[in-house]
């Protein structure tokens, strides 16, 4: 191919040859994409590594070199271990409740019938609102005088108006409560990913199971299942880093709160090195969980390539 | 101009709507969009100045400011911007512009920002110059914005709020008691809980319940630092301190009280639950604004005694401050010092929300009389904030000043954790207050190292 | 018939509880925002219904709703533009012409998605307004957004266009083509669906974007909705609420119908996608 495009001789011909070369062009196109991800995310976060050991404040964004001094600090903290174990849980468990309810739900809208494209536009609703509007909504929703799940429940007579559960103000209703609004406003993105998933299938593996008599659980364990892994796994994936990075159901629902029992890794690192100042620490904390998630990713991806069936 | 861009104008048509086009056209390309209509009424200013507060929760403070600074502006030829955000997302903004080197001239913020001490002016100019005209800044401010230890005033306060407890007469008399001691309202918490009406007191991390609880152990004789401004947390006060807020919360209020934000203890007012909130008069103006029912059986008061006494904090510090990199200090500095002298307005417009900082811009005795002269029933309420603001308002930090290790304790509402993991039966009282206060003393260890404190 | 049957049942069964559970808070959106004022923060009048469109025309009348709105779509075209503008090329280079290279540098730019916003947007700031300028303007948001936009769209497109067969591209070369021009004739018009995968994505991710926007922009003017709402429909003290849920509500509904009817080919976009 090069050859032919070679046989120019003129500068345009050259120029031609130039670009046909594989790997030129590629650096070419690559180039824009890696120069604004290094600009925008690789300098910051170069920025950030540096401060996290040192003592900055946020009034004077340098300070002296403390090593590994804010790590070992954040350990000795009784809040940061609560915080740490609180993301844990935060991911895990919201992304396990969106990994079931949207692989049901994927499969029950593949098939066509009646009313899906309402149902669907209903399911679609959580994604589409902007979430740092949902979550000052739910802060309603959640209102300790006026919550309508608590309506529900007392006209329900599951509880009494007394024994209404308090949802952001104990910590185990508070931490299942950011863990339903992330789940919630996270299934239909993964119900959408899983449908990608089950569309994928070709229709002759379908016939050749049904030929085969595998129908319902036993088809979807040994059919279905295997051949979507790879898709499952990258939107569990996104899943786990979008949740585990992100700021705003904690943030704007309880806030770390009550008395950090709901704190999460962003959330601290946010209100120490934000609100108290203290930048180096901040940093030290939001930093924290990269090595972390760097090993998770790239495992989860080896492993995806990996059960890919051809 | 649309030469510039690469994106045709046709294709933003197509694809977000004439509207958009036209407004994203304009918002991006003309440098000064923000400005406003400013530009095109009148004449050409020369000098520029911009400045960033909070969203006042009194409406009509907010539509005296603007208007008085555009005509401020135009009687100094100065170009005046001030933008209004809400008050949660100051501190962000504020650690955004020192890390950009970038930003507004002033800043305002409800509590003085120490950590910023060496990003600021010395503000000393300002409060001299004012203080000429209008008496002695007031102690109050003075230890919030002044560090004796380099002897410069980080910040200017125009104004802080007194912080009373708002209670409703009508429940109140029904039990027959009085919010007078913190004996009293333990005594009365559990009748009116009986009655479904509980007082409310947060313990959340969040604005209110700081002050309410710091206040509360001020009561008691526990002081976070002494007046070296060292830490000086007192174990057995503390303890009693924690006990006796677990036992009100225990007898007397609703679990709500762990999940609230800074509206939550209004709203619980304003659903007419609440018997009795700590807070300052916004509690009272927006029940009369909406015509609730009980707005007339709303009264304030001092916050009740303890043992130690009638401590009280202000609920906010109003304070300002020039970044050293505002390229227009001269304007700055003047537009400050008339707005400190035009506190008794902003008194006035606040509807008794903001209290002057200088002791003669508006003295006690006439916003006495102008308090006396509110409408809103019962009559002469509002005089009692002249008592509270004179006799029970104290600093944050006091009896010492405000500086970065206390703003990080503040920040980071280590007391309401203490009380709240006490009243929720996590742990002891002791337990509580001994990890407490070794994460106090480890925050003040840090920030002395700096040479901050 | 008795298959059909079985069928039917598991997909109501399933898929009508979860549409009422994740769209119930839409409905009790709706409600509350025609709620009169002085009724909302009583609990005895939940469902009382005396519906006021008071809120609605608060919001556009008194605050700078449509402003917002308006600047939230501008930036999100216009992000989107970009980002399909570099991560197009760059998925291309990946999937067809960088090898075991183009696989590992695909991983590495996912990595970036590592790094919380929390602390990179004071950094990012410096940047913004040092060295760029924009502070306070649409354009900063626009510049910064793409940061975490592409990172996704590479990586998806990457996969995407793994997918399409060789044999497509070589026929065209054969044909006479430059690789550049096979790629704009014939790979870009085959990955419509992909292309509108990023579209979708990429528009969700700027619309739900908050802590950029605060730092950002200040100027009333100048703010897109996730700033715009917190600043002016709560007033520290009090929450207008039922501006806050009508002003949810507006660009929720049209988001998920457009998403909605894209949804077939949005599929198909996966589809492609990076799992073969």
């Amino acid at each position: 191919m090069a050859a032919v495009a070679a046989s120019g001789g003129s500068r345009l011909g050259r120029l031609r040859y130039v670009t046909e070369r594989r790997g030129f062009l590629a650096t070419l196109l690559i180039s824009p994409a890696v120069l604004f991800i290094a600009a925008l995310v690789g300098v910051p976060l170069v920025l950030a590594i540096y401060l996290s050991f040192t003592d900055a404040t946020a009034g004077s964004l340098s300070g002296r070199w403390v090593g590994l001094g804010n790590f070992r600090a954040d350990l000795h903290n009784p809040i940061f271990r609560g915080a740490l174990w609180h993301t844990f849980l935060f991911t895990v468990i919201s992304q396990a409740v969106v990994i079931v309810c949207a692989g049901l739900l994927a499969h029950a809208l593949v098939r066509s019938f009646r009313g899906r494209w309402l149902l669907r536009f209903l399911i679609l609703l959580p994604w589409a609102a902007p979430i740092a509007l949902t979550a000052i909504g739910f802060l309603w929703f959640y209102d300790p005088s006026s919550s309508i799940f608590n309506w529900f429940l007392v006209h329900l007579h599951i509880v009494s108006a007394h024994g209404v559960p308090n949802w952001l103000g104990t910590p185990r209703a508070a931490m299942s409560s950011i863990i339903t609004v992330q789940a919630w406003r996270t299934i239909p993105f993964a119900t959408v990913i899983f449908l990608a998933g089950i569309s994928s299938i070709p229709q002759e593996v379908d016939d050749a199971a049904a030929m085969d008599g595998a129908t319902g659980f036993k088809k979807f364990w040994y059919v279905s299942l295997p051949l979507q892994l790879p898709i499952a796994i990258v939107a569990v994936l996104f899943g786990i880093i979008f949740t585990a990075t992100d700021i705003v159901v904690p943030y704007i629902l309880t806030n770390g709160g009550p008395f950090n029992s709901t704190q999460v890794l962003t959330t601290w690192a946010f209100q120490t090195g934000i609100n108290a100042g203290n930048l180096g620490e901040g940093a030290s904390i939001a930093l924290f969980m990269l090595p972390l998630l760097a090993f998770v990713t790239v495992g989860m991806l080896v492993f995806a390539r990996r059960a890919e069936v051809t | 101009m649309s030469g510039e861009r690469r994106i045709s104008r046709r294709e933003l048509l197509k694809k977000a709507g004439a509207g958009a086009a036209a407004v994203g056209a304009a918002g991006a390309g003309a440098p000064f969009a923000f400005a406003g209509p400013h530009k095109y009424t009148g004449r050409w200013l020369s000098g520029n100045l911009s400045a960033i507060t909070w969203v006042h929760f009194v409406p009509s403070y907010d539509a005296w400011l603007d208007p008085w600074a555009k005509q401020w502006g135009e009687a100094n030829d100065v170009q005046v911007n001030i933008e209004h955000i809400n008050n949660t997302l100051l501190d962000t903004r504020a650690a955004a512009e020192v890390s950009a080197q970038q930003g507004h001239d002033l800043f305002f913020n409800l509590h003085p920002m120490a950590i910023y001490e060496d990003q600021v002016i010395d503000h000393k100019p300002i409060v001299q110059e004012v203080a000429r005209t209008q008496g002695a800044y007031m102690p109050i401010a003075q230890a919030s914005t002044y560090n004796r230890k380099t002897k410069k005033y980080f910040a200017v306060s125009d104004s802080y709020v007194p912080d009373p407890v708002v209670w409703r007469y009508d429940l109140w008399t029904g039990v027959g008691a009085e919010p007078n001691t913190w004996e009293n309202v333990l005594k009365a918490a559990p009748k009116l809980k009986k009655i479904g009406h509980p007082i409310g007191i947060g313990q959340s991390q969040e604005l209110d319940s700081n002050m309410a609880l710091y206040a509360f152990l001020m009561c008691f004789g526990s002081f976070l630092q002494d007046e070296h401004n060292r830490p000086s947390l007192d174990t057995k006060n503390t303890v009693r301190a924690v006990n006796f807020m677990a036992q009100m919360y225990r007898v007397g209020e609703d679990p709500a009280i762990f999940a609230w934000n800074p509206a939550s203890n209004n709203q619980y007012l304003y659903s007419g639950t609440a018997s009795l909130i700590l807070n300052a008069i916004s509690a009272t103006r927006t029940p009369e604004q909406l015509h609730l029912p009980f707005s007339d059986s709303l009264y304030i008061w001092p916050i009740p005694a303890g043992p130690h006494g009638r401590l009280g904090l202000e609920h906010l510090m109003g304070c300002w401050n020039i970044w050293k990199f505002s390229q227009n200090k001269e304007n700055a500095m003047k537009f400050l010092v008339d707005l400190l002298k035009a506190g008794k307005q902003a008194t006035i417009q606040s509807q008794l929300y903001n209290f002057p900082t200088f002791a003669k811009t508006f003295p006690f005795e006439q916003i006495r009389q102008l308090a006396a002269k509110d409408p809103n029933k019962p009559h002469g309420k509002y005089t009692v904030l002249t008592t509270i603001a004179e006799r029970y308002t104290h600093n944050i930090g006091f009896p010492g000043t405000m500086n970065p290790a206390m703003d990080e304790v503040f920040s980071t509402f280590l007391i309401p954790q203490m009380f709240a993991q006490v009243s929720q039966g996590k742990m002891s009282a002791a337990q509580s207050v001994a990890s407490i206060k070794s994460q106090v003393n480890a925050i003040y260890k840090k920030w002395e190292a700096r040479g901050a404190v | 018939m008795s298959l059909q049957w079985r069928h039917r049942l598991f997909s109501y069964g399933v898929v009508v509880p979860f549409a009422i559970v994740l769209a119930f808070p839409f409905v009790w959106m709706a409600v509350t925002s025609l709620k009169p004022q002085n009724e909302v923060f009583d609990p005895a009048h939940t469902w009382s219904f005396h519906p006021t469109l008071a809120s609605w025309g608060f919001l556009f009348h008194h605050t700078a709703y449509v402003q917002w709105l308006e600047n939230s779509c501008f930036v999100g075209v216009t992000v989107v533009i970009i980002t399909l503008a570099i991560a197009m090329p760059a998925g291309y280079a990946l999937a067809r012409l960088a090898g075991r290279v183009g696989r590992s540098l695909g991983v590495a730019i996912f990595l970036t998605y590592l790094v919380p916003p929390t602390l990179l947007f004071l950094p990012l700031s410096r940047v913004v307004a040092q060295y760029l300028h924009l502070s306070d303007r649409l354009w900063a948001l626009i510049v910064v957004y793409p940061s975490f936009t592409i990172p996704f769209a590479v990586w998806l497109l990457m996969g995407f266009f793994k997918s399409i067969p060789q044999e497509l591209e070589d026929a065209a070369l054969i044909d006479g083509c430059s690789r550049f021009g096979a790629l704009v004739r014939i790979v870009f018009p085959i990955s419509m669906p992909g292309i509108l995968t990023v579209v979708i994505f990429t528009f969700s991710l700027v619309i739900n974007e908050f802590l950029y926007a605060i730092t950002f922009i200040s100027s009333s003017t100048n703010r897109t909705l996730t700033v715009g709402v917190p600043t002016d429909l709560i007033r520290g003290d009090l929450f207008n609420w039922p501006g806050i849920m009508a002003a949810i509500l507006i660009p929720s509904i049209p988001l998920a119908l457009v998403y909605n009817a894209f949804l077939n080919r949005f599929i198909a976009g996966f589809t492609g996608g990076a799992f073969r």
